[in-house]
């Protein structure tokens, strides 16, 4: 677990990262705005947003322990959240949208 | 899951007091982990690089689910590669604990020697969700169905949906043990008394809300000490609510 190779500084915004930002624009307007996404759209989004899928540690790695707060901001380590036969870890997008 | 003893925590790039508004609204009780600057995402290697900084989405993960034991190792990791699916507790709960919702729907098919009762692990979904299955199988003595690999004269037992609304299934059976044949003197697998599989099936994003049925068949040869059936396909239909999506309000 490194940090990611991939990661780019705000002020240099590829070409394909800008193409990407389109597509997804354009996609989240037409749903803002309640009207169809044609599939081609679609297709095109689903792409722009999973190029360089990465999946992380497979099975037989091990974590590296972190602390995060929680949502009553109570520090929270792997350790302390895991149950006698471990844990169960979600990564998702966002609470908020 | 926290009947196995094993507890539920989800991460975002969310702050705790959006996370805690979401876990009021929704009765969450587990542990929603805001990690703001990505950085827990991205030392797990999984910050999604597509997204341009300045976007609303710049910061999230690819979506990835990790069952990990209690001294920190991997055991098995779920993910799909589109935003929109989603793997279900439901499915997980199924393959690794065998637990399936009293409430899903199931169904009993009888043919000959061969009892099968197919069903699913959740009795409701959203669409794109990664949805558990069950087949268990029941025998009368003295008759078997067949496994796999087998030479191209015997059917192998299988379940499979074949559904507009399925996009991606995977279906599991126990080894089958092996069986001499007496005068061709093979050695091919079978399955007799009683067994389980189980499966995962992925659903089409989007679908309506409501109820949806779900077609799939049953195909096996059952054969008895002196005597094969022909080749059997059962069908059978399970019928899934699923949900509306819930609309996501802008933060104020």
């Amino acid at each position: 677990m490194k940090s990611d190779p991939n990661e780019i500084p705000p002020n240099e915004i590829p070409e394909d990262l800008a193409e990407k930002a389109a597509v997804m624009r354009e996609f989240r307007r037409l749903r803002a705005a309640g009207e169809p996404v044609s599939a081609e759209l679609y297709a095109k989004h689903i792409q722009a947003t999973n190029d360089r899928y990465a999946t992380g540690p497979g099975p037989g790695e091990r974590i590296q322990d972190f602390v995060l707060p929680d949502q009553s901001g109570q520090p929270r380590s792997l350790r302390d959240l895991a149950g006698p036969n471990g844990l169960f870890l979600v990564f998702h997008r966002s609470a908020d949208w | 899951m926290e009947m196995e003893g094993v507890n539920l925590a989800a991460v975002s790039y969310d702050s705790p007091e959006t996370l805690l508004s979401f876990a009021r609204k929704h009765g969450i009780g587990d542990p929603l982990l805001s990690d703001r600057d990505s950085a827990v995402i991205r030392r797990f290697g999984i910050f999604n690089t597509n997204i341009a900084p300045g976007l609303r989405a710049y910061g999230v993960p690819h979506p990835v689910e990790y069952l990990v034991a209690p001294d920190g190792a991997v055991v098995r990791k779920y993910f799909v590669p589109n935003y929109q699916h989603r793997v279900t507790g439901s499915a997980v709960a199924l393959r690794e604990f065998g637990a399936a919702d009293r409430t899903a729907p199931a169904i009993t098919l009888r043919s000959g020697a061969l009892t099968v009762e197919v069903g699913l692990a959740a009795a409701k979904g959203f669409a794109g969700q990664q949805i558990g299955f069950f087949a268990k199988f029941t025998l009368e003595p003295g008759w078997h169905i067949y496994g796999a690999p087998l030479p191209e004269a015997y059917t192998p037992t299988s379940v499979a949906f074949d559904d507009p609304n399925v996009i991606a299934q995977s279906f599991d059976l126990p080894p089958a043990q092996p069986m001499e044949i007496g005068a061709l003197g093979e050695t091919i697998p079978v399955y007799s008394g009683s067994f389980s599989g189980t499966g995962s099936l992925l659903l089409k994003f989007p679908i309506d809300a409501g109820e949806v049925a779900l077609h799939g068949q049953v195909h096996f040869q059952q054969c008895g000490d002196s005597v094969c059936e022909a080749p059997e396909t059962i069908p059978f239909e399970l019928r899934l609510t699923l949900q509306p999506f819930l609309v996501a309000t802008p933060a104020k």
